[in-house]
């Protein structure tokens, strides 16, 4: 076990300080306020409820709920296997709470030690800007009574915690040792607490904001609209569930509760589709926008990205003549500097009539597109843009689909190196007993290939997706104005928040959000991959 | 078509003429599919070399290939960018960079295929989800940490490699890759080192690490792009040429040539020769099975 | 990878550490000394030395290095260090300039800012917007011109601070803080209009246009002679064009008294009435692949328009296609953006130096140098070196040969008196934006009032917004 953490200790070390360091500053700054200022003022809620309106105090509602039900999951599941195993784990409850008490107190402590420490260069300012001076504000800092306080009653609880378990652990026979309830007890412990942390602190900022809304003579809209939403994710929630449990089901109740899952489904559709939009129009305008350009964004590049470098890797890893060739040539876009090729699709997505693709277009007959500068739909383009379809359902501009496409061109070989690795790593022998079963080609990738190569396709997925929710680059480069912002996505507008603007506080908000959205789906895919994903 | 395709895996000679003849199938759609996707792939990229080798009329003319292909375009690009100086300093940091990432995230990524541990699924999800946060936002902590480190320890970091390198040799990305290959290296084979005396670290090297060799090379391979693409932060933590990289060179060139499309052509051409040369080299191990490097054993 | 190849790469990264460690302590070692150059306390006499009095007294600028932070590249770079050398070999304070690329505008903003937050010390002289200046100082992270300008022993004769165009000099001053004077102008460009004259004479016009009526009738020509939708006016969507025109027509985008935006005044108005009609009429196009000058050069483009600090690059496209092509050179020029006002009035824009608050000795040494490299003498050779205009009057006496050799500059300098200016507010990055995307809409076909209304809510919202974020 020690080893493990030594095995750890390197990399987490650094991904600590240039990971996680930055993720508690993002958490620390979006409660700020303030231009150019990394220690601004306390806004509490303040910036996400510019982004998210009122729906903020939903997320967090629902978050605090979402960690008592995690607790209260452990404990029913130590409660089952006690009396199935017996096992004791009531004894570990005190010391794994106490722990989790500690490992909270340590938490507050880094963010009691966190914005002293960014004082510091202010500090700094007036005076000779010396190594010295530094490190004599940095001790000053680090002795400050609450932090030390902070520090040490972290510490304390810590200790007496991980004492307590290592005592139990010690007094029990050894061969009981692996049915330890720590770490439930530890997490279940942590959850609880976040929990109470979160349902104060939203309670205490919606108290606020209702007092503020009250004497605006606007009060009730933001409890209604917490209902009602609210409601209408429980119902979708609901309907999910029903549908899911109706498959282990026998036929008939099965098609009774995907009837009321059903039903369920459409009242909370319908209340969402009643309430949702009169939030998001309250909320940032273009932060909606830029999220709505993000999803169509993801889900027009990643399956086709992945898709085709999975043929490619599958056809480039047969015995085929020009094998090389083919594979370098496949790479090449992906390790081309992006200023390059941006400059070249920006001349094939010209929208000069003469350009490359309008000049194709113009073989076949067809009118010439705008491509980057296209601010229309693409869908309302194919309808004719006879009838105005909305914001959705009109798909993603003609523009950021150009941008996707050269997304795509830069990442399949990326895609198709990995998974030229993943097949890699699959022995040949398997495909040898396979060719003896006499399983043709198809047979072969169906049993063979893509089970043992779902570790990779889990890998490029996850990943994909997380890219592809914050890609940046080659959006910033390519988007135009004239696209009329139609190709701004969530990170193009945090970018802006943060860079042009220099809302630190903002700007994190958003990125907090974005991370929240990006973390629900890597759970979800997590959900589903643990069914799907085969290690050999 | 994909599926077609991919009977080629069973390619042998046959003795049956329906089923050369369906090989012979099978070839042929392998071919078109490997060239439609090459095309796509590579005329964009043809265009922009072709476009490195115009004039100024030719490339902002709207023309497909030169009349004369002007290679005085790359040797007028590599003197103005002042590659050679900025080249050694990628060199340099690429190496330090990816050098340490190997070794830091094999290390993690070997505790959490191989090892058990209390919290293992927490810290993985909690170093998943530092990869979420968009980028523009990480710079500024960054830039604090960095300065800050540099201030007591015993070399400065601002302007210095370790700015450029160190936050790059452990990645989660990389942790995450390997991950997912040490997962499937059989226990049978952890059993039988442990019979032979060795324990997790000499594992590690001497049969984790061979097994994967695809992962690792990947690994090697998008790290050094990483590094050698870089542009943002290098020009956030440098402040002379002394440790700025090629990227930098480019950029500094583009300005300089401004609407100059053919000379951009030439620098961004210029800038990637290395990485296609270093794919070229190591591509090979892409597609080794793990039979060759004897699972068996 | 066998063993013998890990073993090589771990060997290869030793190797790569420790050549990478052995400069460090080298580049420590100036820093170390510097400190023990003495600290001037006795009153000494000879140049340079210390005021006994006034505001300044007793502070002694001898000796200092001082690092520059600007985003000069290229050939500017190369001439600008020459300049720099001469001033390090020659000047008599002892003070050694480093003058040090730090990429672009954007990438400078992002160092100044990453330094305040970090506590690092930005260099003593940045190069920046006027915008800009307001964000840094709400760190008060700036140094006050108006500390040194003003000095008895340091500053300007009274002559001297005449002789600075006096609008240029405006442009520093944030009555935000307290009317400091937190920028200096070392050099200036305007918004021009590029006009191909050879082929304005093909198609029957005397020479460039000073109505827009005139401009639309020219423009119309050439693209009528092209007839492929090209030989027209290049759009140029950026705010600084749509300010440019307004001033132009005779209006503003900001309101009396400075401190809100107004984007639907008559002029604006008339501005993007007459870039419609002639996008319309295909007198107009949109250049989006990169710069416009190869265009202009290959005369696909009667018109461009852009900053005057892309003269020599318009130059060199001129000679380098003209030679491709295998014709004489067009003969071109640069002219002012066609008024409808009794004299034209130019966008003048650029960037400023900044000083940045550190120890008093650095600071004063840092003026020494802006005084220095903004005398006549020096500043002409900035100015020859680098196509900017100057900011002070004297300067012209310095550039009669450079303005013979080159025309279009003298064209340009002969506009440096109709100077108008676009706004300093903390939002304007965030209404640049804005404005881009208006001029945009309204070429695809929105109503142009209903646009323009909406963009100046839009702006003042912007700028509400960023100050509620400053409360």
């Amino acid at each position: 076990m020690l080893l493990a953490y030594s095995f750890l200790a390197p990399a987490f070390i650094i991904i600590g300080l240039f990971g996680l360091f930055p993720l508690a500053f993002a958490a620390y700054e979006s409660t700020l306020r303030g231009l150019n200022k990394i220690v601004g003022s306390y806004d509490g809620l303040g910036n996400y409820v510019k982004a998210v309106d009122n729906l903020i105090y939903i997320i967090t509602f629902w978050m605090a709920a979402a960690l008592v039900y995690f607790a209260v999951q452990t404990f029913v599941r130590a409660v089952q296997e006690q009396r199935q195993e017996k096992t004791e784990p009531a004894q570990w409850l005190l010391p794994g709470l106490l722990t989790a008490a500690g490992a909270a107190l340590f938490a507050r402590f880094v963010f009691i030690l966190l914005p002293e420490m960014l004082l510091i260069p202010s500090k700094l300012r007036g005076q000779a800007n010396t190594q010295e001076a530094f490190r004599a504000l940095v001790v000053e800092t680090w002795w400050l009574p609450k932090v030390q306080i902070a520090l040490w009653s972290a510490i304390v609880i810590l200790a007496a915690g991980s004492v307590w378990a290592l005592l139990i652990n010690r007094r029990m026979p050894a061969d009981r040792r692996e049915r330890t309830y720590f770490m439930p007890f530890f997490s279940a412990g942590i959850c609880l607490i976040g929990s109470a942390a979160l349902t104060w602190f939203t309670w205490t900022e919606i108290s606020a904001a209702y007092a503020e809304a009250l004497e605006e003579g606007a009060g009730l809209e933001l409890w209604s609209q917490i209902v009602t939403i609210s409601a209408g994710f429980l119902l979708l929630l609901l309907a999910w569930r029903l549908w899911e449990s109706a498959s282990d089901r026998s036929a008939n109740t099965g098609v009774a509760l995907r009837l009321v899952g059903a039903v369920a489904l459409m009242a909370g559709g319908w209340v969402l589709i009643a309430e949702l939009p009169r939030v998001v129009a309250a909320g940032d305008e273009d932060w909606w926008n830029g999220l709505m350009a993000t999803v169509f964004y993801v889900l027009g590049t990643v399956p086709i990205q992945l898709g085709l470098a999975l043929i490619l890797a599958a056809l480039l890893f047969q015995k085929i003549r020009g094998q090389t060739l083919f594979r370098v040539l496949y790479f090449l876009p992906y390790v081309a500097p992006f200023v390059g090729t941006a400059a070249v699709f920006r001349i094939i997505f010209s929208n000069r009539p003469t350009a490359p693709l309008n000049s194709l277009l113009d073989l076949f007959g067809a009118e010439p597109l705008l491509w980057l500068s296209e601010p229309a739909g693409i869908i309302q383009m194919i309808t004719g843009g006879k009838i105005d379809l909305g914001p959705i359902l009109s798909g993603p501009s003609l523009a950021l689909v150009a941008i996707m496409i050269y997304g795509i061109w830069t990442y399949v070989g990326f895609d198709t190196v990995i998974f030229l690795a993943g097949l890699g790593a699959i022995p040949n022998e398997l495909y040898e007993v396979a060719d003896i079963d006499g399983a043709g080609g198809w047979a072969q990738f169906r049993h063979v290939t893509l089970p043992l190569l779902s570790p990779t396709i889990y890998f490029l997925s996850l990943y994909a997706v997380i890219g592809t929710f914050k890609a940046f680059n080659h959006i910033f480069v390519l988007r135009q104005a004239a696209a009329l912002g139609t190709t701004d996505t969530a990170s193009i507008v945090i970018f802006q928040a943060f860079k042009r603007d220099t809302r630190y506080g903002y700007a994190s908000a958003l990125a907090i959000l974005l991370l929240l959205i990006i973390l629900v789906i890597t759970l979800v895919n997590n959900r589903i991959a643990s069914r799907r994903v085969f290690y050999g | 078509m994909a599926n077609e395709a991919l009977a080629g895996r069973a390619l042998r000679p046959q003795q049956a003429d329906p089923a050369a003849r369906r090989a012979a199938l099978n070839q042929v759609i392998i071919y078109t599919v490997l060239t439609v996707g090459a095309a796509a792939a590579i005329l964009p990229f043809l265009y922009t070399v072709s476009v490195s080798l115009m004039n100024l009329t030719e490339a902002t003319g709207g023309r497909a290939l030169p009349s004369t292909p002007q290679w005085s375009n790359y040797t007028e690009a590599w003197r103005d960018a002042q590659f050679s100086l900025y080249f050694m300093n990628s060199v340099k940091i690429t190496l330090i960079s990816v050098g340490g990432a190997v070794v830091f995230c094999a290390l993690a990524a070997y505790a959490f295929a191989q090892m058990e541990f209390p919290g293992k699924s927490f810290l993985f999800t909690l170093l998943l989800s530092t990869l979420m946060l968009p980028e523009a936002i990480t710079w500024v902590p960054n830039f604090i940490t960095v300065s800050w480190l540099g201030r007591i320890s015993p070399i400065p970091w601002i302007n210095n490699w370790p700015s450029l390198t160190i936050p790059f040799m452990a990645s989660a990305f990389g942790i995450f890759l390997l991950r997912q290959f040490f997962q499937q290296i059989p226990r049978e084979l952890w059993d039988s080192a442990q019979i032979d005396g060795s324990g997790h670290f000499r594992y590690l090297i001497t049969v984790v690490l061979p097994l994967s060799s695809a992962a690792v090379m990947t690994l090697v391979l998008f790290g050094f792009v990483g590094a050698w693409n870089a542009l943002a932060w290098p020009i956030l933590v440098t402040t002379s040429s002394d440790w700025r990289p090629i990227s930098y060179g480019l950029l500094v060139f583009l300005d300089e040539a401004g609407a100059l499309l053919h000379l951009q052509m030439a620098g961004a051409i210029i800038t990637m020769l290395p990485i296609v040369v270093l794919y070229f080299f190591t591509q090979r191990h892409f597609i080794e099975g793990i039979a060759t490097t004897g699972l068996k054993g | 990878m066998n063993t013998k190849r890990l073993w090589m790469v771990a060997t290869l990264l030793v190797a790569a550490l420790v050549l990478a460690a052995c400069p460090a302590p080298a580049a420590q070692a100036p820093a170390a000394m510097e400190e023990k150059a003495p600290a001037g306390e006795a009153m000494d006499e000879g140049p340079c030395a210390p005021a006994a009095d006034g505001p300044l007294a007793g502070i002694d600028p001898r000796g200092q290095t001082i690092v520059w932070w600007h985003q000069h590249r290229g050939s500017r770079e190369e001439k600008l260090a020459v300049i720099v050398e001469d001033f390090n070999a020659n000047n008599e304070c002892g003070i050694v300039l480093d003058a040090q690329n730090q990429g672009g505008y954007n990438d400078i903003r992002d160092k100044v800012n990453a330094s305040t937050a970090s506590g690092e010390q930005p260099a003593s002289l940045i190069v920046g917007y006027q915008n800009d200046q307001a964000f840094y100082q709400l760190n008060g992270v700036l140094a006050d011109f108006d500390t040194f300008i003003d000095d008895p022993a340091w500053g300007f004769t009274a002559e001297e601070r005449a002789d600075f165009f006096a609008s240029f000099m405006e442009q520093g001053v944030h009555p935000v803080f307290d009317n400091q004077r937190l920028g200096f102008p070392p050099n200036r460009s305007m918004e021009v209009l590029y006009y191909n004259q050879t082929w304005l004479e093909e198609l029957g016009f005397a020479g460039p246009p000073t109505t827009p009526e005139a401009f639309e009738e020219m423009a119309c020509a050439g693209a009528a002679a092209n007839g492929d939708g090209t030989g027209g006016y290049i759009l140029r969507d950026d705010a600084s064009a749509m300010a440019s025109w307004t001033f132009a027509l005779g209006g503003n985008v900001l309101n009396e008294d400075n401190t809100g935006y107004v984007y639907n005044g008559q002029a604006t108005i008339d501005a993007m009435t007459l870039l419609k009609r002639m996008f319309d009429n295909g007198c107009a196009y949109f250049f989006t692949e990169g710069y416009p000058n190869p265009e202009f050069a290959a005369r696909r483009a009667s018109f461009t328009q852009g900053s005057s600090s892309g003269l020599p690059f318009y130059a060199n496209d001129m000679v380098t296609i003209a030679e491709e092509q295998g014709r004489d050179m067009d003969v071109w020029g640069v002219t002012a953006i066609p008024y409808t006002t009794e004299n034209p009035v130019q966008n003048i824009y650029g960037a400023d130096v900044m000083i940045t608050a550190g120890p008093p000795e650095q600071e004063l040494a840092a003026w020494l140098f802006i005084k220095w490299f903004t005398t006549p003498e020096v500043q002409a050779r900035w100015v020859e070196a680098s196509n900017y205009f100057p900011t002070r009057a004297g300067t012209e006496a310095h550039l009669s040969g450079y303005v013979e050799e080159n025309p279009q500059y003298g064209e340009a300098l002969a506009l440096l008196g109709y100077g108008a200016y676009e706004p300093q507010l903390i939002s304007y990055q965030a209404v640049r934006d804005a404005a881009e995307t208006a001029f945009n809409e309204i070429m695809q076909g929105a109503d142009i009032q209903a646009t323009l209304d909406a963009l100046t809510e839009t702006a003042n919202e912007l700028q509400e917004e960023l100050m509620g974020e400053v409360e």
